[in-house]
């Protein structure tokens, strides 16, 4: 049988002690209540004596070691002498029961809270409408919020819509009201939030497409997979720009999942192409092709408009030269892409005619600075003008 | 002197002796009062080595008589001394009752004589101390106009609350709770610096439900949110620090932002702190309010010595987690 | 008058008896087996001992923190008094306190709170219902050197002498309150001075002489039994020890330790035994053997008692109050 010894609590505050001395060397022999070792404690040196006859078997806190009261110090091999197992942990069980876990709270159906009532008030809900979902089937401010929603009427928020509030929601006669689809408010809310959110700063790069050129033709593809491939080792290079902000500390993300802005009849959607590191530029054009086509015709399902990393937004598919991207929350960057243009360049002091884009880099300035984004950037640029696009990279 | 370069954690402890050097060395006002302050160094051994460096007169050992030592205390202060009383437990504040809540704190009000004096109260529970050694006679006090009260929670705020209190004007009862003495510990700011009385802190900010709370209690809040934060339970903890002239705004602020509310600390239930609270947000932020308040505090129980009794007795993270999830269900 | 030899093998049992229980306390709080706090009399048994064993059966006593022996004597078990200690269901406050705050008015002791001497004017109403009523029984307190400061004290003492009331009031002057020595506690030599203010006679015993402590209050209880009114015993004593267990008490002179370590009390009582011809060797020998052996059987039952469920904490708050029919 054996018997633990653990650090005692000696004195009211005191939370950890010092093993000052063993007093009986490891393998030999004590006897009950003998001393056994001397602990030390802010307040007080002590000799610890033994809570039972037997041998010191095992030393697990060697001298001079400081531990929190309670920790394994040693453990003892012992004869029972009386039969009764005194274990020197006996006396602390952990709480089975508590005072105040029994505290409850009951919601009637009929009973609202004042800040649902309050809504409703402001909305001019009628109540009597709305199916409540909360506790015994309790109306909550989500519900009225997802019944104005319905109605396209409302903000989502009660008082302090993120949206602003509405001059007015009675449209005059040279006016028309166009409810809000539901892709409508949520993009509002998700830009508004996210410009609320970061510190956005943009940086303007401009990158030649001239060695892009014959691989994407070779492979009948957009600039864009290119574009994925470059930011991959970006990202490689420089993986904070892989990571999101939270209030503990960067969540760095070990997968790269490359998000592709895609406009739709309604409005926009992210599609996700998933560990867009480890594909090929085939795949990556095949993926993006598919994903952009089943956007358009509503049959993305949804864990594939999530868990994207970082964001591609190609504005430049409509012309336009560069942007400044709102961040993807809770990414930390976004890359706009803009239109791949013939621009005279000047190219070892010759005046050239070449394939130009400007990559337009948003990021949050909370996370990376100036400095960190540039080098990115630099990155980016010099693998979409590496001398010769391998058609398996 | 030498100080290391590399910044160390200071326990909430050291922080309290370190407020109190500092202030006595740069205010020869301030001097000590207390039963085994001097060459013992109290009972939790905050004033260690302070009578050496200060001498017998400013770390001085009293007779056995918290109402003598209180009463001795107010007269030096109102003569422009700035008295730091120290209680050997905050439970035997009680024996000093009167001379705080008539003399101390009445005396500014009836004839403008200022008090400028600290009590010490080491309170609270956790430490197997039973009924005379656990209390958290806060709520006394807080009952009594003309005094101010401050519980605080972490080795930063223990110091810098203890500063504003003895720069303060006004008689304060510093609740220094016993259990965290030596379990919480921070880097300190190297230059000085005071947490302002009156002004309550976020802890960890959230959306969904606030829990207002102080002392202790406000490490068992940060426990239950981070369970919470696995299920998606987003819970706002406003560390009160001060609890006489309470900080409203924050709770209030913080209670319109959530709706939803649940006042936890460690002294009994009726008539502690958080009915008046509960009160106040009745009044003042009824049509915020999304769901009933929720009070956890301990039973109108004394503190009981036996672990499993103390166990039952104390407010646990699971007892927050028990009513949040009921919150957010509402 | 002399002590008898039943009377002194009685008190030197007690002494042994005690001694043995709070060595057992000590060692089971430096296991961890005490939680809590843990206080001794090391060294000033023969106070408690002797005071307690000059009462009656139907008297009542208010100790302090240093007064084992009186529990003892009173007929708290020693397996009680661990059971107090390791905050068991079997113990007298079923877990509800600890250590030597424990109490049972059928065995006439009223339990102590920390906040010292507030047991003294407690005392002085216990003996105020005894006069009131016209019985016979006193009251018999005792508080520390330190506890004499407090206002309570003195307030205790006043009343009592006023109304001559049947309570006799001892101090354990140890020397010492935790760290402070007696002269930063009182500016006189003898705590007992402090008795003359309220016109209380007031005798100085040596606090480590069990025949003396116990010979001295047996007159000081008759005379207020008579109606004479409070006495004041104080008992010089030193505490051998820290305040508590987690104080090495490197603030007392070891000399001082060592010169009433000299004169420590069951020492004391042996040789005085041997000189009357009352006991010798084998005797305190069997005491000894005898006392290990409760010890012993105390632990068991200690250890072995359950603890208390979580929820009995919610328990006795109020007296009930049984329904008084009038007729
Ligand atoms: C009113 C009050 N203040 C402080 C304490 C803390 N305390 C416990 S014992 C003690 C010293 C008591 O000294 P004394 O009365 O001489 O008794 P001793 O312990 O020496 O026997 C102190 C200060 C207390 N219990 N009660
Ligand atoms: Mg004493």
């Amino acid at each position: 049988m054996a018997t633990d010894i653990v650090m005692p609590q000696l004195g009211e505050s005191i939370a950890e002690g010092t093993i000052v001395k063993w007093l009986v060397p490891l393998g030999a022999q004590v006897k009950k209540d003998d001393s056994l070792l001397e602990v030390e404690t802010d307040k007080v040196a002590l000799d610890i004596p033994s809570p039972a006859t037997g041998a010191l078997t095992e030393i697990l806190i060697q001298e001079g070691e400081t531990v929190p009261v309670g920790t394994l110090l040693a453990r003892l091999d012992y004869h029972s002498e009386s039969g009764n197992g005194d274990s020197a942990t006996s006396t602390i069980q952990s709480p089975v029961s508590s005072g105040h876990g029994h505290l409850t709270i009951s919601g009637s159906p009929d009973l609202l809270s004042p800040a649902v009532r309050d809504l409703a008030a402001k909305h001019q809900v009628d109540l009597s409408r709305i199916t409540g979902t909360g506790m015994n089937g309790r109306i909550t401010k989500k519900d009225i919020l997802e019944f104005l929603d319905k109605q396209g009427l409302a903000g989502k928020e009660s008082g302090d819509s993120l949206m602003g509030q509405p001059a007015s929601v009675t449209p005059s006669l040279e006016e028309e009201l166009i409810p809000l689809s539901s892709m409508r408010r949520t993009i509002a809310e998700r830009m508004v939030k996210s410009r609320q959110t970061a510190a956005h700063v943009v940086t303007f790069f401009e990158a030649d497409f001239t060695t892009v050129e014959p691989t994407r033709q070779e492979l009948h593809l957009t600039y864009l997979p290119f574009v994925i491939k470059a930011v991959t080792q970006g990202i490689h290079a420089f993986p904070i720009l892989n990571s999101s902000w939270s209030n503990k500390g960067l969540i760095l993300k070990h997968s790269v999942h490359i998000g592709v802005a895609v406009a739709v009849e309604e409005g926009l959607l992210v599609p996700v192409v998933k560990h867009a590191d480890q594909k090929d530029l085939r795949q990556l054009g095949q993926e993006v092709a598919d994903l952009s086509q089943r956007a358009r015709s509503k049959q993305l399902q949804p864990e594939e408009v999530q868990g994207g990393t970082f964001t591609i937004t190609n504005h430049g598919g409509t012309g336009s030269l560069f942007s400044t991207p709102i961040i993807n929350q809770p990414q930390i960057a976004i890359l706009g892409v803009g239109a791949v243009l013939r621009r005279a360049v000047v190219v070892n002091e010759s005046i050239e005619i070449r394939p130009m884009a400007y990559l337009s880099l948003a990021f949050d300035h909370r996370v990376i600075d100036g400095a960190t984004a540039d080098q990115f950037m630099l990155m980016v640029k010099s693998v979409l003008e590496q001398p010769s696009w391998e058609v398996t990279s | 002197m030498t100080t290391s370069a590399i910044a160390h954690e200071v326990t909430y402890l050291e922080a309290i002796s370190q407020a109190l050097d500092e202030e006595m060395s740069q205010d020869e006002r301030v001097f000590l009062m207390g039963e085994d302050i001097g060459p013992y160094g109290g009972a939790f051994r905050v004033t260690e080595g302070f009578q050496d460096k200060y001498g017998e007169w400013r770390v001085l050992d009293t007779p056995l008589a918290e109402s003598g030592i209180v009463g001795a205390a107010i007269g030096a202060a109102m003569m422009g001394l700035r008295p730091v009383v120290e209680m050997q437990f905050a439970d035997f504040i009680s024996c000093a009752f009167d001379q705080i809540t008539e003399m101390a704190a009445k005396n500014h009000y009836r004839w403008g004589a200022e008090v400028p004096l600290v009590i010490r109260a080491p309170f609270g529970g956790g430490t197997h101390g039973g009924p005379f050694h656990s209390v958290c006679p806060e709520a006394w006090f807080f009952h009594t106009p003309g005094l101010k009260l401050v519980a605080p929670s972490t080795a930063y705020d223990a110091k810098g609350l203890l500063k504003a209190a003895i720069r303060d004007h006004n008689p304060v009862i510093y609740f220094e709770h016993k259990f965290l003495y030596r379990r919480v510990k921070e880097v300190l700011p190297a230059e000085d610096y005071i947490v302002p009385i009156g002004e309550a802190e976020i802890k960890r900010t959230g959306s969904e439900i606030s829990v207002i709370t102080y002392g202790a209690m406000v490490h068992v809040a940060l426990e239950a949110a981070e369970a919470l934060d696995q299920e998606g339970i987003d819970m706002e903890v406003v560390d009160l620090r001060t609890l006489s002239p309470l900080d409203t705004d924050t709770v209030k602020d913080s209670v319109r932002k959530t709706g939803k509310v649940i006042i936890l600390h460690e002294d009994t239930k009726t008539g502690g702190i958080g009915g008046e609270i509960a009160a106040i947000l009745a009044e003042e932020c009824f049509n915020a309010l999304d769901a009933p308040i929720m009070r956890i505090a301990a039973p109108d129980i004394p503190v009981p010595y036996s672990p499993p009794l103390e166990d039952f007795f104390l407010p646990k993270a699971h007892d927050v987690i028990t009513a949040a999830r009921q919150l957010a269900a509402y | 008058m002399e002590i008898s030899q039943s009377e002194f093998l009685h008190l030197y049992y007690f002494l042994k008896l005690t001694r043995a229980l709070e060595e057992r306390v000590t060692t089971l709080y430096r296991q961890g087996r005490i939680v809590g706090g843990a206080y001794t009399s090391h060294g000033m048994e023969a106070i408690s001992v002797g005071y307690a064993s000059a009462l009656q059966a139907d008297d009542i006593i208010a100790p302090f923190h240093r007064d084992m022996g009186a529990f003892l004597v009173r007929g708290i078990t020693p397996g009680e008094v661990l059971a107090q200690y390791l905050g068991k269901r079997t113990g007298p406050t079923k877990g509800k306190d600890g250590n030597v705050h424990m109490g049972d008015l059928k065995r006439g002791i009223i339990a102590f709170v920390s906040h010292l001497a507030d047991n003294l004017p407690v005392a002085t109403g216990v003996a105020l219902a005894f006069k009131l009523r016209g019985e016979s029984r006193i009251v018999a307190t005792n508080t520390g050197d330190g506890g004499t400061s407090r206002g309570d004290f003195h307030e205790a003492l006043n009343f009592a002498s006023v109304r001559r009331l049947p309570v006799v009031f001892f101090c354990n002057n140890n020397q010492y309150a935790y760290s402070t020595p007696l002269h930063y506690q009182m500016a006189i030599k003898d705590v007992v001075e402090r008795a003359k203010a309220y016109a209380i006679p007031g005798e100085i015993v040596d606090g480590n002489d069990v025949a003396s402590v116990y010979l001295t209050a047996q007159r000081a209880f008759q005379r207020a039994r008579d109606g004479g009114g409070p006495t004041f015993i104080e008992c010089k004593t030193m505490r051998m020890h820290g305040h508590s267990e987690h104080d090495s008490a490197k603030y007392v002179p070891r000399e001082l330790l060592e010169e009433w370590k000299k004169k420590d009390p069951i020492l004391n009582a042996e040789r005085r035994m041997k000189e009357l011809g009352y006991a010798g060797e084998p005797e305190f020998q069997e005491i000894h053997m005898r006392v290990e052996r409760e010890i012993e059987t105390a632990v068991e039952f200690a250890e072995q008692s359950p603890l208390p469920e979580g929820s009995e904490a919610l328990e006795g708050v109020f007296a009930a109050n049984p329904v008084e029919v009038l007729i």
